[in-house]
């Protein structure tokens, strides 16, 4: 197992990485209390791949997600995206990164529920000020199924719906990376299948890097590569093989 | 319950200070106001104690009649003989105590602007109450004493000469001797004593008291005393112990104090109602909030009492606490607003400040109540929270929307407001009651509109919201969309900033339209350029002035004015007199029946009347009409002309001769006068010319041009409408509080989504800038709807009033500007809730439940 990590957790060439962490640490509190969520990770992650990361309750992978978006920032590391080292950027320049190079998929939708589903897909563009590229605007939106549903309040819209406008909205910028914080969690089966038929597809369509955080093993087997935390230190490292190997593998981790 | 109830309370301890504030500045208000006029009557009962002491019986004339300038009739001097011989008097003296003008060498007046100033007669010493603290009581015709206070405010000492006004020219008097009433405080006012032949001929009551002060031997009590006495005089004279008349005058000030203590709590009550709005919204919002927590409770057990209880309990602590805080901020209101009247010349005497138990418990009951009222119906709809709530996703915010009941709730107020208003409009009645029932009218119309509101947000936003979707783009569209996701929410913010601004416009449109019918009555009925008045409001204006400035090279008549208070079927009734072969010079007379004939004929038996007396008395020309003057005498006076409207305020009611209004009426002293200048005459020279003459015998006489009366009358105008803005300011204040408060409590329940929009790249600046065009928005809908209905309700008020020549103007620039000031002032209530929004820690508000 430890040889096996060592080679992959250094993937792809330096011009082909997209995201990389480097030594991070993240503790909470002081002294006794002292809680390591992340002690000591390095992982990069390479352009159009698709990455899960698992792990139990309490093993770091929500937060290393966090911090590799730059919405959290670590106690020790450094986190690179796209050359651009994010550690020391203030709240501007991370404003004008989650802007420009990140899309987001929350667990609970996050919708703005006084725009409609198209105008939330827009919302990221409206933000920053640009024009939408009205045919890649189309082909995200039919591509989620929604065509039919442009107009419709999020209150109108069913949770696999609401997630899907979610997706799309995460799309619409064409970011380098898109981040998915548990985006089945609240989903039921049908929906949660949809969802990430959605994410596979955008990393088979369009050559979008993806990297989802979850703790389903059906949403682990949809990737190309599986990463597994336990408390705080990263334990496995390679393509999943099938859900049933996921379990196994959650098994070992517990 | 009770731990966690204050444990609760204590989580929520920033939004229920904002709330309190709510109530403190209404209560602050409220208690100040009681603080300012019991500290103020308790200094003039000390005032009227002391000066009534050694005097145990005092004699005065009775008013049948109030007059304007609170003036009394005087005694005739010969019943002072009558009460000498009363067995058991000691000691009897006639006084005068006159209001004059008080001048130092310089001829500067040696009180403050608005002060009054008296001249008295000295008493023999036995009844003498202002005690002599340095020199010596004025004994000759030349001398004279001064109050202690105002001689040191206008540095003057024994021996300086300083100069006295009656009704007549000024006289030089020196300085002998400084008083002080046993420590008692006058505040502004001045008091100079000289001899009594002095002050009657200063006051032009030659033969004449007014008051005699007795003593009693010691045999005598004062009840008994005062019984004999008024055995010997008549009818109109009014004999009371020297307790009596104390209290009697004391009760009179309380009485014109009470004016300002109805003014002042109905500006108290107007910020407490927009208080409640606040408070009402913020306890809508936070049951709401606390859906979930109350599902909980509910399937733990709690009843619905509980939690009603729960949600009161809050209310009760936060008015509670905000209306002790409020008392400690009347007091420093109460110390402030003395100093301010202080500053304006205007003080007021006052040792400590008094607080009275009335005080603490009105203040604190009204706080509580209004606290408690308004958190009814949020406390009502917690208790309808069904305890599944507690495991439900999403959480339902506020109770259903019964556009029906909604609609036939407005209706019905709307209906019962204007009702009220038009009783009193069509019925043209005045007064307290009248004023009571027209302010309930328009409270129901108010809240009428604040019911019905949440159905004109939509609209009404998206109308407003247009400019800032235009200049903003996407935040601007956000914050209009956030604006009327609630509605209800949105309305009852810009509902409390409506009811300010209602007030403002309407006060700003009403006191424009008096101004501007004030110099149109001058520019259509002033036939003379030129007016000679009395600066200040306390003065007679003496009459021979009207004498001096007929003999001014340049002036072809000059024509002096009486006025004064007298009684028609038991109605005051202002009654004039003219100077009939002038009178048509310099006032232009708008004849209904008659013509300017009618003046030069005029007789003492006669009178001219004007329309409105002619109306509801049901006379004309050849009738008769009976008038009861202050004495209480009546005589009837035949009708011999009607005048219209119009002309009405420079002339009175009833028009009298100079010979009746002094014999009859007892009015000897002018008002003013009108100078018509000869044709060709420069009027700038000729005015100057006046004023040289004038100067020096009548220094308290103001010679002005037209337009320097207006000047004058606007300025007395716009004093008054300042005065209000800035009591309505508080109301204002306290619907900007509710902004703030309502923007906190939205941004509080929309983290999840601010962090959302910051995730997906939104800047700190853009969420600022989401917010800050929220509270325009609500800001604008809220003074939007003030200035529609304060124009509205100016309109309507005006038409009744157009008979008497008023006339509405719209000042549409001041509106604009208040229009504009408002969006600023929803700006500056943004700051701190916007910097609050964009602070928000991203990963913290998208995880946070």
């Amino acid at each position: 197992m430890e040889s096996t990590l060592e080679e992959t957790t250094e993937s792809g060439t330096p011009e082909n990485q997209i995201v990389r962490a480097i030594g991070i640490e993240r503790f909470y509190g002081e002294g006794e209390a002292e809680v390591r969520a992340l002690d000591g990770v390095d992982v990069t992650f390479e352009k159009g791949i698709y990455t899960s990361i698992m792990g139990p309750s309490g093993s770091g992978k929500s937060t290393l997600m966090h911090i590799l978006a730059g919405l959290d920032r670590p106690t020790a590391g450094t986190v690179e995206i796209d050359g651009v080292d994010i550690t020391g950027l203030d709240d501007g320049d991370l404003t004008e990164l989650r802007r420009d190079k990140l899309g987001f998929v929350f667990q609970f939708f996050n919708l703005l529920p006084v725009l409609t589903a198209e105008e939330n897909i827009l919302l990221p563009l409206s933000i920053a000020g640009k024009t939408p590229d009205r045919e890649w605007v189309d082909l995200v939106i039919d591509r989620v199924g929604l065509d039919d549903r442009r107009t419709h309040r999020p209150s109108e819209l069913s949770g696999g719906q609401q997630q899907r406008v979610a997706v799309a909205r995460a799309l619409v910028t064409k970011p380098a990376v898109l981040f998915a914080d548990e985006p089945t969690g609240n989903l039921d089966s049908k929906s949660s299948e949809d969802v990430l038929q959605l994410l596979r597809a955008a990393r088979d369509e369009f050559g979008q890097t993806v990297i989802v955080v979850t703790h389903e093993p059906d949403a682990a087997a949809h990737g190309d590569r599986l990463i597994a935390l336990r408390d705080g230190h990263l334990v496995h490292d390679a393509p999943p093989v099938s859900a049933d190997a996921v379990i196994e593998l959650l098994k070992t981790l517990a | 319950m009770l731990s966690l109830n204050l444990k609760n309370l204590w989580a929520r301890k920033w939004r229920s200070a904002m709330t309190a504030i709510a109530v403190i500045l209404g209560i602050a208000l409220v208690a100040g106001t009681y603080v300012l006029t019991d500290t103020t009557t308790q200094a003039f009962d000390e005032i009227f104690v002391k000066s009534l002491e050694g005097t145990d019986v005092a004699i005065t004339a009775k008013s049948e009649v109030d007059q304007e300038d609170g003036s009394t009739p005087s005694l005739p001097a010969k019943y002072l003989e009558r009460v000498r011989r009363v067995s058991g008097v000691e000691l009897a003296a006639g006084t005068v105590f006159t209001p004059g003008a008080i001048l130092d060498s310089e001829g500067d007046s040696t009180g403050g602007g608005f002060s009054p100033q008296f001249i008295s007669s000295t008493l023999p010493e036995e009844l003498e109450s202002l005690d002599y603290v340095e020199g010596t009581v004025p004994s000759g015709a030349h001398q004279a004493s001064l109050d202690k206070a105002a001689a040191e405010r206008s540095d003057l000492g024994l021996g300086d000469s300083i100069s006295l006004v009656g009704t007549g020219e000024a006289q030089p008097f020196r300085l002998v001797g400084l008083t002080e009433l046993g420590g008692a405080s006058f505040g502004g006012t001045s008091i100079a004593q000289v001899t009594l032949p002095v002050a009657q001929q200063l006051a032009g009551k030659q033969g004449e008291f007014d008051q005699i002060s007795v003593s009693a031997s010691p045999a005598v009590s004062p009840e008994e005393l005062r019984d004999r006495i008024s055995e010997v005089l008549p009818k109109s004279v009014r004999v009371e112990t020297g307790t009596e008349n104390a209290e009697r005058n004391a009760d009179d000030i309380r009485e014109g104090l009470s004016f300002l203590t109805i003014a002042l709590l109905a500006f108290a009550g107007i910020a407490l109602f927009v208080g409640s709005f606040v408070i009402f919204n913020v306890f809508s919002i936070t049951v709401a909030q606390r859906t979930r927590e109350f599902g909980m409770l509910r399937t733990l057990g709690a009843s619905r009492r509980q939690i009603l209880r729960t949600v009161l309990f809050e209310s009760f602590v936060v008015g509670l606490l905000g209306s002790v805080a409020g008392i400690f901020v009347g007091l420093g209101l109460a110390q402030g607003l003395s100093t301010i009247l202080k500053a304006v010349g205007a003080e007021l005497p006052a040792n400590s400040l008094v607080v009275l138990p009335r005080t603490i418990i009105v203040s604190l009951l009204i706080g509580v109540c209004i606290t408690l009222i308004s958190s009814l119906i949020p406390a009502l709809r917690s208790t309808r929270v069904p305890p599944i709530a507690a495991l439900s996703e999403t959480i339902a915010v506020g109770g259903r929307n019964r556009v029906l009941l909604r609609s036939i709730l407005s209706a019905l107020l709307t209906v019962v407001g204007l009702a009220l208003i038009a009783e009193v409009l069509i019925n043209g009645s005045s007064g307290g009651s009248a004023a009571l029932r027209m302010g309930a009218g328009a409270i129901c119309v108010l809240v009428a509109i604040s019911i019905f509101s949440p159905q004109l947000v939509r609209p009404a936003a998206s109308a407003v919201g247009a400019p800032l979707e235009r200049a903003g783009g996407l935040t601007g569209q956000l914050a209009r969309e956030n604006s009327q996701r609630n509605p209800s929410r949105t309305a009852v913010t810009a509902a409390a900033l409506m009811i300010g601004l209602a007030l403002v416009s309407f006060v700003t449109v009403f006191a424009s339209g008096l101004s501007s019918s004030v110099d149109k009555v001058i520019e259509q009925n002033f036939k003379g350029e030129i007016v000679l008045q009395s600066s200040g409001g306390f003065l007679d204006f003496p009459s021979n002035a009207v004498t001096v400035a007929s003999g001014v090279d340049g002036v072809q008549a000059a024509s002096g004015q009486r006025f004064g208070m007298a009684a028609v079927d038991g109605e005051n009734t202002s009654v004039s007199s003219i100077q009939p072969a002038t009178a048509a010079e310099v006032v232009t007379f708008d004849w209904n029946q008659g013509s300017d004939q009618n003046l030069t004929l005029l007789e003492d038996d006669q009178a001219i009347i004007s329309e409105g007396l002619a109306d509801s008395q049901g006379v004309g020309p050849g009738d008769r009409i009976a008038v009861q003057s202050q004495r209480g005498a009546e005589r009837e006076f035949e009708v011999t002309a009607v005048v219209a409207p119009g002309t009405l305020d420079l002339t009175g009611e009833l028009i009298v001769t100079q010979e009746t209004i002094e014999s009859f009426f007892g009015f000897d002293a002018d008002s003013s006068a009108l100078v018509k200048t000869a044709p060709g005459a420069d009027v700038d020279q000729v005015q100057d010319r006046i004023k040289d003459k004038l100067e020096k015998p009548f220094p308290t006489v103001d010679v002005l041009n037209q337009q320097e009366l207006k000047d004058t009358q606007q300025d007395q105008i716009n004093t008054l409408l300042y005065m209000i803005y800035v009591l309505l300011a508080l109301a204002v204040v306290v619907s900007l509080v509710g902004i703030v408060v309502t923007l906190i409590l939205s941004i509080h329940e929309r983290t999840r989504e601010l962090g959302m929009l910051r995730a997906v790249g939104m800047s700190r600046r853009q969420i600022r800038r989401m917010v800050r065009y929220e509270a325009v928005i609500t800001a604008v809908l809220g003074a939007g709807a003030g200035l529609i209905i304060g124009v509205l309700f100016a309109f309507l008020l005006g038409i009744p009033l157009e008979e008497d020549g008023f006339a509405l103007s719209y000042p549409i620039p001041t509106l604009i500007v208040i229009l504009i000031l408002t969006a600023l002032a929803g700006v500056v209530a943004a700051i701190y809730p916007a910097r609050k929004a964009s602070r928000l820690d991203v990963l913290e508000a998208i995880s946070y439940e």
